[in-house]
């Protein structure tokens, strides 16, 4: 019986198309009570006073809560640096302070939502407002407000890669290359707003029903806010809507947690519910950092890379979130797949009074790989080079040494991947390298059949890109999974225990399909019983495109273990196993030298399209996308991450844009802020599933959710300059920006 | 939000609701814009919602006499479809073919669109290039009124609370003379565009004997671009022609900027080129080869 690499229907699918999945908003307790939360709706201010005697007044309301009804007020999956409620008489210094307009003041219970939101209206807040500063590099001049005057700089990480002699390399290079670079935000917009359900469970814990990203470490945090033993906590993932990275961080879950056993105490034990409406979702979680960005880059008339300079500032908004990890990401993407012996990389993350910045698909590696794809087109057509060709005499191969000093971890596939996806848009290797015929487009891009009116400029782009499997820089990471075996003669039923948050990827079905490949059996004879702290431990978070890697191992091994207790005879069968990744350690202060990650995803990108040159509008026609995934467990949800990604990368490149204004969002609504609709999606995506496998993956499996975003951007870039000559810097390529580009060129 | 659902089956049974409701029911077609400015407190709350899409006048789509009656209940995805709008009023054919997506397109009406009286809305904008009557009824009878009367500024319609759109009366199509539409926007399908333009105009030989352009926002409300017409009729549009109705059209325009749309410097810029590719297309189309 062979069910892995089959496109198994996905289990949650009849669920979630009849309507009958609960997602967190669809559940509803006996004798719930509702909350409101009052957003600080201002940048910057130090709260004076709350006074919530009106509130409390008003008939129907169960409870108000402040900053001092936080037991440990602070929380962050970093560093703990946001109090959960701002404003006074709390235990922590200056969480007095709001810091950005989504900052938390004060929560509302009431027994219907339209009470709590009249009473959440008749809160009175003293705000002092404070200067406010929203451009990182302001914000790292010495003289600027800071947000967290303990620290005394708004800085707060610089990492640094230091690699050979750059200086000297460049005095050696025949082309040099330097360009400034700006990356864009961007809000994830998944289907489902935050929302969630608290109560107290039959045995006396705080239970919460909300959608996340890791069940545990939700529990963590809420524990550690409430400064309760963790055991006393049970989070449970129903239906989740979507989370690209935006749910990693809390929203709902401390603050609900916080009203019911506030309202526990007080002798009501009551649910209670929250949904969020798409504004408060918009303000509410962390968005994609923006990135300004410098290279110098130097390469020899052979086609060597020899130097690259690069230097990232990320716009971490007005708390810590994941910001150095994405950073991390960032310094080691920069320099793209590619071995380049002089290497110099300074970056830094700073906090301002915009929006946080955090996780969200790719992590630091589409900014990363925008910069290192830039330059390296550049480079290529400053050689006269083509981009392919220039490419294969630089990438990673095995044992290459990356800037971090150390080998790139074993199954490097870029090569690979660059080959076969420009093979697909007809790149051919000739006696001198890889090159593209004069001829090539009209068979390999059908859309582009017929000539195109005279102000119609197409155009064609290729870009690489690679990015870290798991966590990194020495975070212990690992997964949990327990397999139960019953029956007599033959293996009747499984019963597979994770807590891998199911997200919308095919996680569950991923991990069902392992178990069963396994285990020998088929698969309708493997429950899957999933996201539940109450009988599962830690699989690790659904980031980092890390599940399939980390959760596969975990529910392998315990399956494996599961059969050989079965053969000898035990039943019925009971095993659990813990995966542990292979170690990875930190960034030297210094150097940067490190073992920062175990394992990589290869992918490119070619892509075709055309601009209207009097309208300024793009139409990508059609994109190729190569991705290795080491061996897909379930190849129609490959296609599924890769078209996904594509998509949700030309929305950033092309359509997405986040406004804010002196730390206002403007864009607070889906009518202001536009995402790509299905108007807007390329005729055709063509979905390269590459598969070499990844000696340190289960059955070979590579991480791959995040890999088909980040070729994106630099391949639309590419083609542009194809199409009008120009190289775009900063996107996204909204009608006026390209326009503006052109106008800049003919004068 | 509301109380009460009404669902009159005539024009006099809705208008009867509306007069005994008072200011406290609105009318609702497709509620496409209704049920965001409730949402949003752009409108102020209502008790009761009148559905006027069970009334066989408002969904009639047909010629009758010499002219094409098109329903204001009608949903833009029939309007869309319709071969006798294709035929007799491609620019609205066209407009309402390219708003929203395919699902808003399903339920959203025409009558909503003009009532709802965004000056940049496409069916509009089409409507006007087309020289629609709208037919009103209210409870001292009907009346068919030029649409550009319709306006008071943005997002206000002249139509009183007890009023209702019945439906758009167009002239039908004539030898040597077509229509066309376009708009610009981003991203496909769900916002109103950053620029639209409609024109209708007759040829004789190789002049223009009669044009109307409309474009949108031009100004605080839907209405023509009357000096580009002008510079238009009489004459062939050839490039200096074009190049002096666009200067008319900018001169007349009332262009703005929006902090997430688009600023008047493209906007500026988008409506020559509109204007050129709208007159171009209808003269082609009005010329029969
Ligand atoms: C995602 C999205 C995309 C959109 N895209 C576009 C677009 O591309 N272009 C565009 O122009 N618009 C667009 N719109 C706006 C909207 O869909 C249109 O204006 C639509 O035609 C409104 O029709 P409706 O039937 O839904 O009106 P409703 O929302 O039902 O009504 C709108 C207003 O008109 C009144 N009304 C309705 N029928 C009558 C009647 N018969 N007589 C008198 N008053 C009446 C109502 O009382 C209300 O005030 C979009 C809206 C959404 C939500």
């Amino acid at each position: 019986m062979n069910t892995l690499g089959r496109s198994l229907r996905r289990i949650d699918a009849a669920d979630k198309v009849t309507g009958k999945a609960l997602f967190p908003a669809d559940i509803d307790l006996p004798n719930m009570a509702y909350m409101k939360i009052l957003f600080a709706g201002r940048p910057h201010a130090r709260i004076v006073s709350i006074d919530t005697s009106a509130a409390e007044a008003l008939p129907g309301v169960l409870g108000v809560f402040t900053a001092k009804d936080v037991p440990n007020n602070e929380y962050g999956l970093m560093e703990p640096d946001q109090p959960v409620l701002c404003g006074p008489g709390s235990n922590k210094p200056y969480a007095d302070r709001v810091r950005f307009v989504g900052d938390q003041v004060a929560v509302v219970v009431a027994e219907t939502e339209e009470i709590a939101a009249r009473a959440r209206d008749l809160i009175q807040v003293e705000y002092e407002d404070l200067p406010v500063v929203t451009d990182p590099r302001e914000a790292m001049k010495p003289d600027a407000p800071l947000l967290h005057p303990e620290l005394g700089t708004n800085i707060f990480t610089h990492d640094r890669i230091r690699k050979g002699d750059v200086e000297a390399a460049f005095a050696q290079a025949d082309v040099i290359v330097e360009a400034e670079y700006h990356t864009p935000m961007q809000e994830h917009a998944y289907l489902q707003p935050e929302a969630g359900v608290a109560f107290i469970d039959e045995e006396g814990r705080i239970a919460v029903y909300v959608a996340g990203q890791w069940t545990h470490e939700d529990r963590e945090q809420i524990a550690h806010a409430l400064q309760l033993p963790e055991d006393q906590i049970r989070v449970i993932y129903p239906a989740i809507g979507g989370a690209f990275g935006g749910r990693e961080d809390m929203s709902v879950q401390i603050v609900l947690a916080l009203a019911v056993w506030r309202l526990h105490q007080r002798g009501v034990v009551r649910p209670v519910k929250i949904i969020w409406s798409r504004e408060e979702s918009i303000i509410g979680h962390h968005k994609r950092h923006q990135y300004f960005m410098r290279a110098k880059w130097g390469a020899t008339k052979e086609g060597k890379v020899i130097a690259a300079q690069v230097e990232l500032i990320a716009d971490g908004g007005a708390y810590w979130y994941t910001s150095n990890k994405v950073l991390g990401n960032a310094v080691i993407t920069c320099t793209g797949p590619y071995e380049i012996p002089n290497v110099w990389v300074d970056g830094y993350a700073v906090y301002t009074n915009n929006v946080p910045a955090g996780a969200f698909r790719g992590f630091g590696g589409p900014q990363g790989n925008f910069v290192a794809e830039m330059q390296m087109n550049k480079l290529a057509e400053a050689l006269g080079m083509d981009p392919v060709e220039f490419r294969l005499r630089n990438v990673l191969r095995e044992g290459s040494l990356m800037s971090v000093g150390t080998p790139v971890p074993p199954g490097v596939s870029i090569a690979q991947v660059i080959e076969e996806t420009a093979k697909a848009a007809g790149w051919r290797k000739g006696p001198e390298g890889w090159y593209r015929p004069e001829d090539a487009d009209d068979a390999i891009w059908p859309h582009w059949n017929g000539l195109p009116k005279p102000h119609i400029k197409r155009g064609i782009g290729f870009a690489a890109g690679f990015k870290n499997v798991g966590f990194s820089f020495g975070f212990p990471e690992n997964s949990w999974a327990r397999v139960e075996l019953e029956g007599d003669e033959e293996i009747e039923r499984a019963v597979v225990y994770i807590a891998g948050a199911e997200v919308g990827q095919g996680h569950h079905t991923a991990m069902l399909q392992i178990a069963a490949e396994t285990l020998g059996i088929a698969p309708e004879k493997v429950e899957m019983r999933v996201s539940d702290t109450a009988f599962t431990e830690s699989s690790g978070s659904a980031s980092a495109s890390r599940l399939t890697f980390m959760a596969g191992h975990a529910v392998k091994g315990a399956a494996e273990r599961a059969l050989w207790r079965w053969q000898a005879g035990e039943r019925p069968v009971s095993v659990e196993f813990t995966y542990k990744a292979p170690p990875t350690t930190p960034f030297d202060e210094a150097t940067g030298f490190a073992e920062p990650n175990f394992a990589y995803g290869y992918v490119a990108a070619a892509l075709a399209l055309e601009v209207d040159t009097e309208t300024g509008e793009v139409r990508v026609v059609d994109v190729i996308l190569g991705n290795d995934v080491g061996r897909a467990v379930n190849p129609q949800q490959v296609e599924g991450q890769i078209e996904g990604g594509v998509v949700q990368a030309l929305g950033w490149t092309l359509v997405e844009n986040f406004i804010q204004q002196d730390g206002y969002v403007v864009t607070d609504r889906l009518s202001t802020y536009l995402i790509p609709s299905v108007k807007d999606v390329p005729p055709r995506i063509r979905p390269l599933i590459l598969e070499y496998a990844d000696p340190r993956g289960p059955y070979g499996a590579r991480g791959m959710g995040e890999m088909p975003f980040l070729p994106v951007a630099p391949a639309v870039m590419h083609a542009m300059r194809h199409a009008v000559g120009v190289w775009y810097h900063d996107f996204p390529l909204t009608g006026e920006r390209v326009l503006a580009g052109l106008e800049k060129a003919a004068a | 939000m509301w109380h009460t659902y009404l669902r009159p089956k005539t024009v006099e049974e809705a208008l009867q609701m509306l007069a005994e409701a008072g200011e406290a029911a609105v009318l609702i077609a497709g509620g496409t814009d209704l049920m965001l400015d409730l949402q949003q407190g752009r409108h102020p709350p209502v008790q009761a919602l009148v559905d006027i899409t069970e009334i066989p006048e408002l969904r009639a789509l047909e010629i009758r006499g010499d002219e094409l009656f098109v329903g204001a209940g009608v949903p833009l995805n029939r309007v869309a479809a319709s071969p006798l709008v294709r035929e007799h009023a491609m620019a609205l054919a066209e407009a309402t073919s390219q708003m929203a997506g395919y699902q808003i397109r399903n339920v959203a009406t025409l009558g909503g669109n003009v009532a709802h009286a965004l000056p940049a809305a496409d069916g509009a904008i089409a409507l006007l290039a087309l020289d629609a009557r709208a037919e009103v009824a209210s409870p001292h009878g009907r009346r068919r009124v030029p649409l550009a009367d319709l306006y008071l500024g943005p997002g206000r319609s002249a139509l009183k609370h007890e009023e209702m759109l019945v439906g758009f009366w167009l002239p039908l199509t004539r030898q040597k003379a077509a229509s066309a539409f376009r708009r610009v926007m981003r991203p496909q399908g769900v916002a109103l565009p950053i620029l639209n333009t409609a024109v209708w105009l007759a040829r004789e030989g190789d002049r223009i004997a009669q044009i109307r352009i409309a474009v949108g926002p031009f100004g605080p409300v839907p209405r023509r671009a009357t000096a580009a017409e002008s510079v238009l009729c009489g004459h062939a549009p050839d490039e200096a022609t074009l190049n002096a109705a666009v200067e008319a059209l900018l001169r007349e325009a009332r262009f703005r900027t929006s902090r997430y749309r688009a600023t008047e410097t493209y906007r500026r810029h988008l409506a020559g080129i509109l204007l050129r590719e709208t007159v171009g297309k209808a003269w082609q189309r009005a010329g029969g080869e």
